[in-house]
């Protein structure tokens, strides 16, 4: 195991370099993480709009049980029936809905007319549409009685009609589960930890093919009786032992920070995620390492690389806000995959078939990535091999 | 016979590096292949070693066909390659013990051994120094000290001692001929005539990847005309005539420079009294006089025409 254990003191001889990203990014995910703060609970509750009613026709029942209903579903506001308060009452957004009942409203509901009641309203306004479902809901109950009970009272008529839109209908929960703080937050650290993760590996593994693929040394190597396949396992196992050390490391502050969290579906599903994250980005970087020939482009490539891959995917800027042409560009990367895979992780309430289905295919493309690059490197290396 | 190369050719497009260039090594020789740069030693060496691929000939080493996949004849070779090749990352004694581990497995035979390379380069108090951190002298001694710790049976030094100190190119030397008194049979590549004169039983001359001569120390100076040369420190030289001097039976060639004559001739015929009558004549004053037996620059000259080191 003689390449197995140069490969790992000339990462000790490079740990200088390691360790800044490690450190850096360690504290820059620390503190976004902890200074994150989840929106608050979006959970739905009733707004009453601000509505006037004026009434043109005479004082009845069924005017009152109009008026009822709506005061039950609306905030009644008492204008003055004059043309310029009512307009500058809308213009303040004083009301939002003005409902004018006109005379002989009471007569013709009853005798089974059609109705046109008044309205003015703000433009575009959503409240509009709302008060436009509550009044027919009411004028349309009203008139299923009249049309097919003629002859009843106003007072049968309002009670009835009271009494069948007080029916509610009671809905059940399907989903069980809650939706954690952690998840979100962990999701985050977990979003970062691709961009430091690609740089670490990028520069470890570069540093130390550069070194074994100096001319020199690798004519030297090729001179000895280490099958080149053994010398190219020993080499894999070197970087993936390197790359398992680094994912430990990084993951290590998320069981620091969410604690036993990371034990639950979510971060076993992110742990997972972000190590099959590690195997990709660790042969992207085999890949890099047997194509860059100096220290100075070995740099420029770690950062452009994983800087670029990291703005691109979403890691900084959710993928939400990205254009539809970045996100086609990124989709050929890993990155992209693993951010989709971690948002959907951390915003999954409960899991199920079909979550589960769109996570492992991120998840299994970015393995698909690894493998695929680690084919084109073996067979990069072989060529190399003997020169011509 | 432990290298026999039969015809090797090897092209870099128009450029012929190796012109059906043929090579015997006997076991527990050193043989020296000397030539100028740009010869095609280092070629040559790299296709023995399978780091070249080549258009046409066969390698063979211990009657086996040399190819990258040879594992068993690489166990027995030794290489130090022209350019120093360790790692700057590992210390003396890492660097030692990490080549002399692609050969040996145990771990208690190789502590062994990588003891006894340092003590042999003499090496023992750099063994926790960088390579970064030795001269050039004790950095070539660090790189035979990888080739040779595993102590292989053909060990090819390929130009050792280039940029390395008049010293520390004695110790090399002496060094590699105490490996052959080991028992190691050794080819020694060098453009530096003095250093294959001194240690190799057996000389290859090369040019233009070829070999154009080949034998002993003496069996290749008997092979050129020139004998001694015969050298006269002149204090007047002004007015010389040489005319004369160069139309003398059997001289080669005489040149003045700086003072000195220089006087080639036919093996066993050096004209001496004639030459000296011929300045006493021209009253010419001579400071000292002696005379120097032809070395491989003369055989090369005689040759391809050229200085060894044009």
């Amino acid at each position: 195991m003689q390449v197995y254990k140069a490969f790992f003191k000339v990462i000790q001889k490079n740990r200088g370099q390691i360790l800044i990203y490690l450190v850096v990014f360690m504290v820059l995910a620390l503190l976004l993480t902890n200074t994150y703060n989840p929106p608050q609970n979006t959970d739905f509750s009733k707004v009453k709009v601000n509505i006037a009613f004026i009434n043109d026709d005479a004082d009845s029942l069924l005017v009152d049980g109009l008026k009822t209903y709506l005061g039950e579903n609306a905030n009644l506001v008492d204008l003055p029936d004059e043309p310029q308060k009512l307009q500058d009452a809308l213009f303040f957004r004083e009301v939002e809905y003005i409902l004018r009942v006109p005379a002989g409203f009471t007569e013709a509901m009853l005798s089974g007319q059609d109705v046109q009641l008044e309205k003015t309203t703000v433009p575009d306004s959503t409240s509009n549409i709302y008060m436009d479902l509550l009044i027919n809901k009411y004028l349309n109950t009203a008139q299923t009685y009249t049309t097919y009970m003629p002859g009843l009272s106003q007072a049968d008529l309002t009670q009835y009609v009271d009494k069948d839109l007080a029916e509610q209908s009671e809905v059940t929960m399907i989903s069980n589960g809650s939706h954690s703080a952690n998840a979100e937050k962990s999701g985050y650290y977990f979003n970062y930890l691709s961009y430091s993760m690609f740089a670490i590996l990028i520069l470890g593994v570069c540093s130390v093919m550069l070194v074994f693929n100096n001319t020199d040394l690798k004519r030297r190597n090729l001179c000895s009786p280490i099958r080149s396949a053994n010398m190219n396992l020993q080499m894999i196992l070197g970087n993936l032992s390197f790359a398992i050390l680094t994912w430990l490391v990084l993951i290590s502050a998320s069981f620091i920070m969410y604690g036993s969290f990371m034990f639950t579906t979510t971060g076993l599903l992110l742990l997972l995620n972000s190590f099959v994250f590690t195997l990709a980005a660790l042969s992207i970087s085999y890949l890099i390492g047997n194509i860059v020939k100096s220290r100075g482009a070995m740099s420029a490539v770690a950062n452009v690389f994983a800087l670029g891959t990291s703005f691109i995917s979403g890691v900084f800027v959710p993928q939400e806000l990205l254009g539809d042409n970045v996100l086609t560009i990124a989709s050929f990367t890993p990155t992209y995959w693993y951010i989709k895979a971690n948002n959907e992780i951390a915003a999954a309430v409960s899991y199920n078939a079909d979550n589960l289905q769109s996570i492992f295919t991120s998840m299994v493309l970015v393995l698909a990535f690894g493998v695929a690059v680690l084919g084109v490197t073996l067979v990069l290396i072989k060529q190399r091999r003997v020169e011509a | 016979m432990v290298i026999n190369v039969k015809n090797l050719v090897k092209r870099y497009g128009d450029l012929i590096a190796l012109d059906h260039f043929n090579l015997e090594v006997q076991e527990g020789e050193i043989l020296g292949l000397l030539g100028p740069n740009g010869s095609g030693k280092t070629t040559a060496i790299n296709c023995i070693l399978s780091l070249l691929k080549y258009d046409k000939g066969t390698i063979e080493i211990y009657d086996q066909p040399m190819s990258p996949d040879a594992y068993d004849i690489k166990r027995n070779i030794g290489v130090v390659m022209q350019n120093v090749a360790v790692f700057d990352e590992l210390t003396v004694y890492e660097n030692i013990d990490y080549f002399c581990g692609l050969y040996v497995a145990d771990k208690q035979t190789r502590k062994k051994l990588v003891a006894e390379a340092i003590d042999f380069v003499g090496l023992n108090d750099f063994t926790k120094f960088y390579p970064k951190k030795l001269s050039g002298g004790l950095l070539r001694r660090l790189n035979i000290a990888c080739g040779i710790a595993h102590k292989p049976k053909l060990i090819i030094l390929d130009e050792p001692t280039v940029a390395v100190d008049p010293q520390s190119r004695n110790n090399i030397l002496e060094g590699i001929l105490e490996l052959n008194r080991q028992g190691a049979t050794i080819i020694y590549t060098s453009h530096y005539m003095e250093e294959v004169e001194q240690i190799a039983s057996r000389i290859a001359i090369m040019d233009k990847g070829k070999i154009i001569a080949m034998g002993t120390n003496e069996e290749l100076k008997m092979m050129i005309k020139s004998g001694e040369h015969i050298n006269l420190e002149l204090l007047n030289p002004e007015h010389l005539d040489l005319t004369e001097i160069q139309a003398l039976p059997h001289i080669i060639s005489a040149e003045v420079t700086d003072h000195q004559l220089v006087v080639k001739s036919s093996r066993g015929k050096n004209n001496l009294i004639a030459i000296l009558d011929h300045l006493k004549d021209q009253n010419i004053t001579i400071g000292k006089i002696y005379s120097e037996p032809p070395t491989l620059n003369d055989v090369f000259l005689e040759i391809t025409g050229k200085e060894l080191r044009d």
